[in-house]
């Protein structure tokens, strides 16, 4: 490590360089995403293949989509658990839409719609009347369950034309489009994160929220905005997991709210709010797919997978605890 | 939270429950009766054990997402050890040690690293289940000797038995918080764990101390349960995680920590029976008490919450 | 530019501002106005009132009477936002950066960012310009590290380039040393004096005196509230300074004899930390007083806080009663008969959100409980008799956050108390407290001292100090710099010690 602080500022590879780097909140999981790769692509039958990878990318993407909204709800030091229930419902806009007029637009439009809607119902409950977010999400995950149920009457949604499922069963360019809708999301979302007022102050909230105050920013609106996009991103979920599995359930997003926390908590990005990345979120969800895939290939009973998720999770929050005592010092 | 102030809060929870029930019993005559509320305490004995060791765990301001897999757990623990030719007895004792251990490995989790107990027990939540599964291999243990049944289904006079025990088990726990030493303690830890460490609070000890009880309470349950359905299977217990938190929160518990009596959560508890029950009763489909739990959830929070800002 | 006319520009003033909280007046009918291109120091002792005032320059707080003038113009700032537009920026003793943004994102979080033509943020601007910013500081800071990895001299030069990015003209430095090493102080006055030439006028609180006469051209004493004094700084030498802060009639000490102190309690050898204090020797004996005196940033509370077992020791050892010690845990320490009476009572101290008697007896449940069980009666008993030895008014139902100060530190004192301790660290003890208040605490911990116990005061009050301690032991950066005894001790001398002022000033 270089003594003199002159050289510390340089662009480049120098050890403040690489140590920047290293600390990223994406960076452990990364790794262990390579790790993992390796040991699953030596010990795993047809692992190592490109269509494996474009079907475990294929089959996270609903979850993927998800996760990145709630990386930023995360990220603005709030926490969303009524996902699951916000997708049931959803698709089963989607489903009713398509299932009346057709087409991809649409319904996609309505289950974006009903999304926001809902964000904008938790986001407002949060901030406007001050409920404590695990609360107000935990109570719209009950009743947004209920209100799907009773709109649906219990019965399925069948029969959804090709056109609306094409977000989940498509092909564009030769892949497939729910790899291409997780990619571009996260692309997208991303690029918010770096290059938008709402990207940063996103950090900035969450990470301080008293300062963010001083300094002027909107803490509600900034808040605010996060859950509405997680409920339109839920909406696009919705209508890729309609496209994927061609009917909405009664049983449709149940527990998905497990998996998308663990998604962002294992990719890096801390609980605590104010510190991870979209990235952090990607890597999370490929991460779990490439887990559950590869235990499938190894012929590990099914029976395990749960064990392995909440093993990832301790792992990932106690290494993220272990790394910032020896980075921080 | 000051002595008069929970006292006004438990009031009004319970004029809630009055009301409730007054509005219940209009609409379906069926429901204030003996049979019915005596069958209905029946399924509310397991959410409610659990929710008094919830309580302490909020009140230390933690969660506990785990409890509903832990029951899973323990009931599994305890139905397959049997099933492998272990006396039943012992593996009753297995269960609750299973519990135990549960609980004191999230506590172990959380203080040991200082993590985010939301975190720590999302993930037991998922290895708990998980192992559940792995040990039943999706399976489950239906053949249980008759002596088995009186932990969940046995009367005295018409009364469950289970309904004494966790009569016992909320004074037991009541008493604890309102009056022990240990409850001074997990109240210090939720409001001030600062103060409450230069105070001399035994924070750490006190910390693994609630989730290990909490797991113990969760054994209780799962033995109850199992003994109820006379199935002991690793999907036990789905969501009870979620009625519990309800609860407690309900009941008048702050997620922020501190503030939280058992009288509380037991009249929590109550309530969502009483909707439950009531909303049966009166021919309502399951999904709208769904939906009603989670806006009375809502509002009741938003309701502490209003008056917590005249507080302090 | 007219060099003459600039000099006497006034940048910001107060006149006739007055500002209550609660009962007390902090800041009483003080005019105070700060030019362009100097440097005025702002002197006082702890409670003094510099705080508040300078927060209403800022605007965190609104004057009760009195006017703000931005130039000649009267002004009201309703937000800490309409200062900073008014050309206004504080810097605080406790940092308010974003630990997890760069260096040069917290120069522009809230503002209006750089944008590249497409509609993003440009962050080669924003980059470039946080590296002209430091450059014109004269400083090198690799803009692109998270705030959280610089040290805390980093942090402060982020904080003051935050302030200039906001073009200030008037930047009020609250402590900016109190964690600084001497390279880091001529660096940083290095910045101030840049800043001045430019037309920047800068307000600048310290305890450090050394520090005040190299860098400012005016200096303005307040105490208990008042104006005293502002004059050049020429005019003035570190004696009169020191006069002017603390002198006032000791009417409100207490007598002490010289007491006969009784066997060493508590020895302290070699106690250090790194980074915080070092090599620190100290002997408390039963029935004696020792005070600490020394300034805000000496290290006395860390020491205070190491021998309560809160902080782990790096160096050196404990023996109470003879025997070595190590208290790991404050749990420990009060098993070993040391209690600490901790300078934040309200949040370190006391848990507002409880009782009076739930707040005393929090440390001695142990002893007020049968199989786990508290016992009422004697909780409520215990707490009416001590109630009444230091006459704790108030809150008789209901949580303590509705005491006084002076009564919440009563509290405090009670659970103290109730410990029995052997040996008693009281830091700050008549902080925030009332005069009729003080006057009962000081007697408290005379009565204590003569029942035998050996009491160690960490106080900034020189007079406080002088008034109660047998023996007077004096910190400055970690380091003890002085002892006297009660008969040698002066404020002068105190001051000197504490600040590394002045042979023969």
């Amino acid at each position: 490590m270089s003594a003199a602080p002159a050289a510390a500022s340089r662009v480049g590879v120098d050890a403040a360089g690489v140590r920047r780097v290293l600390a990223r909140p994406a960076a452990p999981a990364v790794v262990f995403l390579a790790i993992l790769v390796v040991i699953f692509g030596l010990s795993a039958p047809g692992f190592f293949t490109f269509e494996n990878a474009r079907g475990i990318l294929a089959s996270v993407a609903v979850l993927g989509v998800v996760a990145i909204g709630v990386n930023q709800v995360i990220l603005a030091g709030d926490i969303d658990i009524s996902v699951g229930s916000m997708l049931g419902l959803c698709a089963v806009a989607v489903g009713a839409v398509s299932t009346a007029v057709g087409g991809l637009i649409l319904p996609l439009l309505a289950g974006m719609a009903v999304g926001a809607a809902v964000g904008a119902v938790n986001g407002s409950l949060t901030t406007f009347a001050r409920i404590p977010s695990i609360i107000v999400t935990l109570g719209m995950l009950y009743a947004l369950r209920g209100l799907t149920l009773v709109i649906t009457g219990g019965d399925w949604v069948t029969g959804i034309p090709a056109p609306t499922r094409e977000l989940g069963t498509g092909m564009l360019l030769g892949v497939e489009v729910p790899i291409l809708l997780l990619l571009g999301v996260a692309a997208a979302v991303a690029a918010a994160g770096r290059f938008t007022a709402w990207g940063r102050d996103v950090h900035a909230v969450g990470g301080n929220r008293s300062a963010a105050r001083f300094a002027g920013l909107d803490v509600t609106s900034v808040r605010l905005r996060a859950f509405v996009l997680t409920g339109a991103l839920v909406g696009v979920a919705a209508t890729i997991l309609v496209g994927r599995v061609g009917s909405v359930t009664t049983d449709t997003g149940v527990g998905l709210e497990l998996q998308v926390i663990a998604a962002v908590v294992i990719g890096g990005t801390s609980i605590a709010g104010g510190r991870g990345s979209t990235l952090a979120a990607l890597i999370g969800t490929i991460l779990i797919g490439v887990f559950l895939n590869g235990l499938v290939l190894l012929d590990v009973p099914p029976v395990w997978q749960n064990v392995v998720l909440g093993g990832l999770i301790l792992l990932a929050v106690s290494t993220d605890a272990i790394r910032r005592r020896v980075l921080e010092g | 939270m000051v002595r008069s102030q929970s006292l006004s809060r438990e009031l009004v929870l319970l004029g809630v429950l009055i009301a409730l029930i007054v509005a219940m019993t209009v609409a379906s005559s069926l429901f204030l009766t003996t049979g019915n509320l005596l069958n209905t305490s029946r399924f509310y004995v397991e959410p409610g054990l659990i929710a008094l060791g919830m309580t302490l765990v909020i009140v230390t301001g933690g969660i506990d997402l785990s409890v509903g897999a832990s029951l899973a757990l323990v009931s599994v623990v305890m139905g397959f050890a049997y099933s492998e030719g272990v006396p039943l007895w012992l593996a009753v004792i297995l269960g609750l040690l299973t519990g135990l251990l549960c609980g004191a490995f999230n506590g172990l989790f959380v203080t040991l690293l200082d993590l985010n107990p939301l975190v720590v027990t999302l993930g037991t939540f998922a290895l708990f289940r998980g192992l559940a599964f792995v040990i039943s291999d999706a399976g489950a243990v239906s053949q249980f000797p008759s002596w088995f049944e009186v932990f969940g289904q046995y009367y005295v006079g018409p009364v469950p038995l289970q309904l004494f025990v966790f009569i016992a088990a909320a004074i037991a726990v009541g008493v604890l918080l309102a009056r022990g030493r240990f409850g001074r303690y997990v109240r210090a830890i939720g409001y001030n764990p600062r103060a409450a460490r230069f105070s001399g609070v035994p924070v750490a000890r006190t910390t693994v101390a609630v989730y290990a009880l909490t797991g113990l309470l969760v054994a209780v349950a799962a033995i109850i349960y199992t003994s109820r359905v006379s199935s002991a299977r690793a999907d036990s217990g789905l969501g009870l995680e979620l009625d519990v938190i309800a609860a407690v929160v309900l009941g008048g518990a702050s997620i922020r920590g501190g503030s939280g009596t058992i009288v509380g959560t037991v009249l929590g508890v109550l309530i969502i029976a009483v909707l439950r029950n009531g909303l049966f009763m009166a021919g309502v489909p399951t999904t709208w008490q769904l939906i009603v739990i989670g806006v009375v959830l809502i509002a009741a929070v938003f309701v502490n919450e209003f008056f917590r800002k005249d507080e302090v | 530019m007219e060099a003459g006319s600039k000099q006497e520009e006034t940048v910001i003033a107060c006149r006739g501002v007055t500002k209550r909280f609660g009962g007390q007046v902090a800041v009483d009918d003080i005019d105070f106005d700060l030019r362009a291109s100097e440097v005025h120091a702002l002197v006082g002792e702890n409670g003094a009132g510099k705080s508040t005032l300078v927060k209403m320059l800022d605007g965190y707080h609104r004057p009760d009477e009195g006017a703000l003038l931005v130039g000649d113009e009267e002004v009201h700032f309703a937000s800490v936002r309409d200062a900073e537009r008014a050309g206004v920026a504080m810097i605080p003793q406790e940092l308010d950066l974003f630990g997890e943004l760069t260096v040069a994102e917290n120069l522009v979080v809230g503002r209006d960012r750089p944008r590249r033509p497409w509609g993003g943020i440009d962050w080669n601007a924003i980059r470039a310009a946080a590296r002209e910013r430091f450059e014109a500081l004269g400083v090198d800071v690799d803009v692109d590290a998270p705030v959280k990895q610089l040290s805390a001299a980093n942090q402060q030069l982020v904080a003051i380039a935050r302030a200039l990015a906001g073009d200030a003209r008037a930047v009020i430095m609250d402590e900016p040393t109190s964690s600084l090493s001497g390279d880091e102080v001529e660096r940083l006055f290095g910045i101030i004096r840049e800043l001045t030439e430019g037309g920047v006028g800068v307000v600048y609180i310290s305890h450090r005196l050394e520090e005040v006469f190299e860098i400012a051209d005016r200096i303005t004493v307040m105490r208990d509230g008042a104006h005293i004094e502002t004059k050049p700084a020429s005019e003035l030498d570190a004696k009169e300074l020191v006069r002017l802060m603390v002198g006032r009639s000791l009417e409100e000490g207490i007598d002490r004899d010289a007491a006969e102190a009784g066997e060493v309690v508590l020895d302290v050898r070699g106690l250090g930390r790194d980074g915080e204090f070092s090599d620190i020797d100290l002997t408390l004996r039963a029935g004696e007083i020792v005070g600490l005196g020394g300034l805000i940033g000496a290290g006395r509370t860390e020491v205070a806080e190491t021998i309560f077992g809160a902080r782990h020791a790096d160096h050196g050892e404990l023996h109470m009663n003879g025997d070595p010690m190590t208290a790991r845990s404050p749990e420990a320490a009060m098993r070993e008969g040391i209690f600490y009476v901790p300078e934040d009572r309200q949040a370190e101290g006391l848990i507002l959100e409880l009782e009076v008697e739930d707040n005393v007896t929090l440390s001695i449940l142990e002893r007020l409980s049968g199989r786990g069980l508290v016992n009422r009666e004697k909780s409520r008993s215990l707490v009416r008799d001590l109630r009444e030895r230091l006459s704790i008014k108030g809150a008789e139902d209901g949580p303590v956050s509705r005491l006084s100060g002076g009564n919440q530190q009563k509290v405090v004192l009670a659970k103290a108390l109730a410990r029995e301790p052997a040996v008693l660290l009281l830091d700050e003890p008549t902080r925030g407290v009332d005069v009729g208040a003080k006057a009962e605490i000081y007697g408290l911990i005379d009565e204590l001292a003569r029942q035998g116990k050996a009491i160690l005061v960490i106080s900034s009050e020189l007079e406080e100090l002088l008034s109660l301690s047998d023996r007077v032991v004096v910190m400055r950066e970690g380091r003890l710099t002085g002892e006297y005894s009660r008969a040698e001790a002066t404020q002068e001398n105190i001051m000197q010690a504490a600040t590394g002022v002045g042979d023969g000033g």
